[in-house]
């Protein structure tokens, strides 16, 4: 009798170890994700402020200022435009 | 009396007196108070639980709030006019008043020593704002100063890298990413989404250990994709400011309207305002001109009062008047044209934009005919439109007009319009005479607009409006190379107090192109022009005229015209 008290209490002993070892881990691993979701949402927030970026890069006015003055060139016009008809039939 | 005293010790000198009962009630206490103690963890963990779990909660448990983010808009290729991008708001609570870095942080936050002194001296009673919206960059360089009760919340400031181009369509936000102008205030409730909510466990160290209930995922505002096209905008703007600092006006307006779909492809005026500078945001220039400034169109109505004669068979473009000798009484009043052209055939009358000719035509029509096309093209009408501020100009009812009135209405004096109802009014004769409601949100759609004209009457319009823009007319410079073009040129008299000024002019323009099928409709206005002119067909048309090749080129419409081609490149034979 006295056997079977002595192995249970050292089983409830042992599983109450593991419960809180668990629950420790779990915790730990639940802070992990929401420190990695949290780096994902401040990823995207860098994402979008590179694409900002890099759209501002490419305004018209950028474009246009760079192309007329740094590399000398004009807007196109029809006489210097040739015009292809794209063959009946030709899909794109 | 041994039965009645307990032995503590082994000498019987020290044998206790002590009753059994005493030891026994002892020992009932004691057990009553464990089983009081018992009950009372049974009461205070299971059955009463709720003051002690919401006492543990208050120092552990916090409620995050998850911030919606503010919805893009974007043009109608994708690309962005407005975005929001991290920011933070730096504040002093009881700072270090004496701190040696104080210095490095003036100049990070690009304020002078002195201002910034002031702020952190009144921190000492609490929370002060230094600088809101700032980069993350300078933020981080702020944090590694380490000064003590200068600390940083997380805010959005919202981005437009068309800058000033597009600024009066996309409009702006206050500091609070609240829409206050443009696209960004018509759509604010779309843009701004819904916050979402968390409530959760987190340790000493301020880490999340735990969600104590499902996550309320915040709903981000959605995007807002516009019906203009950057390219198109930047490039109107662009001519309009050349042309505003050319004849030195003080300001100006241009609208591009798709004829197919009714979509606004570019919608700008100047002087504009950088919207992500909120020091440039005062005054006239948050003006949408295009929108709220009515002026009384002249000449461009002309082609209106002439499509309702042809439309009732009181004309045709080949009858005849006589304009000779270039002036007209009606009544004590006398009308007159800038110079005698004797007789005039209605398609000349429009081509030399005869006051006296139209007015003629015009004698020939009731007046509630006049007023109901006029209301039906959108003059004196609210125009659909999201835009706050949108004029509905001035069209008194028909009973109120005098002769001379519908005299002076018929060539456009009498009535007043935006350009933007003056565009949209001209999508009439571009389209086969049905007027469609204008869009500024992408469609891909047709629209089916509601008949004003007979498609016949408005490619006679078409016609003649050609003619305008021809060599012989009114505004050669609308010309563009490779495009037909077709339109009316405007000049009016601005009004200074109860009379027409003789100095103040608005020079306008409005057409479309090209002319078998017109894609587009372009409406220029220029206000109050001092330098080189002042007529619409010299200030307006090669604004239009640039405007029109840029946009046809950019929509991939192929010339209708043959061009003299200028290419030097040579071919090289392929091999075999």
């Amino acid at each position: 009798m006295i056997r079977i008290n002595v192995a249970l209490i050292l089983a409830i002993l042992a599983t109450s170890v593991v419960v809180i070892n668990t629950q420790y881990d779990s915790r730990r691993l639940y802070t992990a994700v929401d420190q990695q979701s949290a780096r994902a949402r401040q990823l995207m927030v860098d994402y979008e402020q590179l694409r900002v970026q890099r759209r501002a890069e490419v305004s018209p006015s950028r474009v246009q200022s760079i192309a007329v003055n740094r590399l000398k060139m004009r807007t196109p016009d029809p006489s210097i435009t040739a015009y292809v008809s794209q063959p009946s039939g030709d899909t794109q | 009396m041994k039965r009645r005293s307990i032995a503590y010790s082994a000498s019987p000198l020290l044998a206790s007196r002590t009753p059994v009962w005493r030891s026994r009630f002892i020992l009932a206490v004691l057990a009553a108070a464990f089983l009081g103690l018992a009950g009372r963890a049974v009461y205070v963990q299971v059955l009463d639980n709720d003051f002690f779990q919401r006492q543990g909660e208050a120092r552990f448990a916090r409620n995050i709030e998850l911030p919606p983010s503010r919805g893009r808009i974007l043009d109608r290729n994708g690309l962005i006019l407005a975005s929001s991008v991290a920011a933070y708001g730096i504040w002093a609570d009881g700072a270090d008043a004496k701190h040696p870095a104080l210095g490095a942080l003036a100049n990070l936050l690009d304020m002078p020593k002195s201002a910034l002194d002031k702020r952190i001296a009144r921190s000492s009673d609490g929370f002060v704002y230094l600088k809101r919206q700032v980069s993350p960059e300078i933020r981080n360089k702020i944090k590694a100063l380490g000064i003590k009760g200068v600390s940083d919340t997380k805010e959005y400031k919202r981005e437009y890298p068309e800058g000033e181009a597009a600024a009066h369509v996309v409009g702006f936000t206050n500091i609070e990413d609240k829409g206050i102008d443009g696209a960004e205030l018509a759509f604010n409730g779309a843009l701004t989404g819904h916050p979402g909510s968390r409530r959760v466990l987190k340790d000493r160290m301020g880490s999340i250990i735990e969600d104590l209930r499902d996550i309320v995922q915040p709903v981000n505002g959605e995007d807002i994709q516009l019906s203009i096209d950057s390219k198109v905008q930047f490039l109107a703007y662009d001519q309009l400011r050349a042309a505003v600092e050319k004849h030195d006006a003080i300001g100006g307006s241009v609208v591009v309207l798709d004829v197919r779909t009714g979509e606004v492809l570019a919608l700008a005026n100047y002087p504009s305002y950088s919207p992500s500078d909120r020091r440039t945001r005062t005054g006239s220039v948050l003006r949408n001109r295009s929108m709220t400034d009515t002026f009384e169109p002249g000449s461009t109505v002309k082609p209106f009062t002439i499509g309702l004669a042809l439309q009732r068979r009181l004309v045709t473009p080949t009858t005849v008047y006589q304009t000779a000798p270039g002036y007209m009484s009606v009544g004590r009043h006398r009308i007159s044209d800038s110079s005698p052209h004797g007789p005039l055939t209605v398609s000349e009358i429009i081509q030399k934009s005869s006051n006296v000719g139209t007015v003629k035509i015009s004698e020939g029509l009731p007046a509630k005919a006049m007023w109901q096309m006029y209301t039906d093209v959108g003059f004196g009408q609210k125009p659909e439109t999201v835009f706050p501020g949108a004029a509905v100009g001035r069209l008194r009812g028909y009973d109120a007009w005098r002769t001379v009135e519908k005299a002076t209405m018929s060539y456009g004096y009498g009535l007043s319009t935006s350009l933007f109802q003056l565009a949209r009014a001209y999508t009439v004769f571009a389209r086969d005479g049905d007027i469609v409601p204008t869009t500024i949100l992408k469609t891909m759609e047709p629209v089916k607009g509601t008949t004003v004209f007979s498609s016949k009457v408005a490619a006679d319009i078409r016609n003649m409006l050609l003619l305008a823009t021809g060599d012989e007319g009114t505004a050669p410079r609308a010309q563009t190379l490779g495009y037909s073009v077709a339109g009316k040129t405007g000049t009016a008299r601005k009004v200074e107090g109860k009379r027409y000024s003789n100095k103040k002019y608005r020079g306008f323009f409005v057409g479309f192109a090209p002319v078998e099928s017109p894609r587009i409709v372009v409406g220029v206005v220029i206000d109050e022009p001092k330098k080189g002119g002042f007529y619409g067909g010299i200030v307006a048309a090669p604004v239009f005229s640039q405007t029109v090749q840029n946009t046809l080129r950019i929509m991939g419409v192929t010339p209708d015209q043959t061009v003299k081609p200028n290419i030097n490149a040579t071919g090289v034979k392929e091999s075999l």
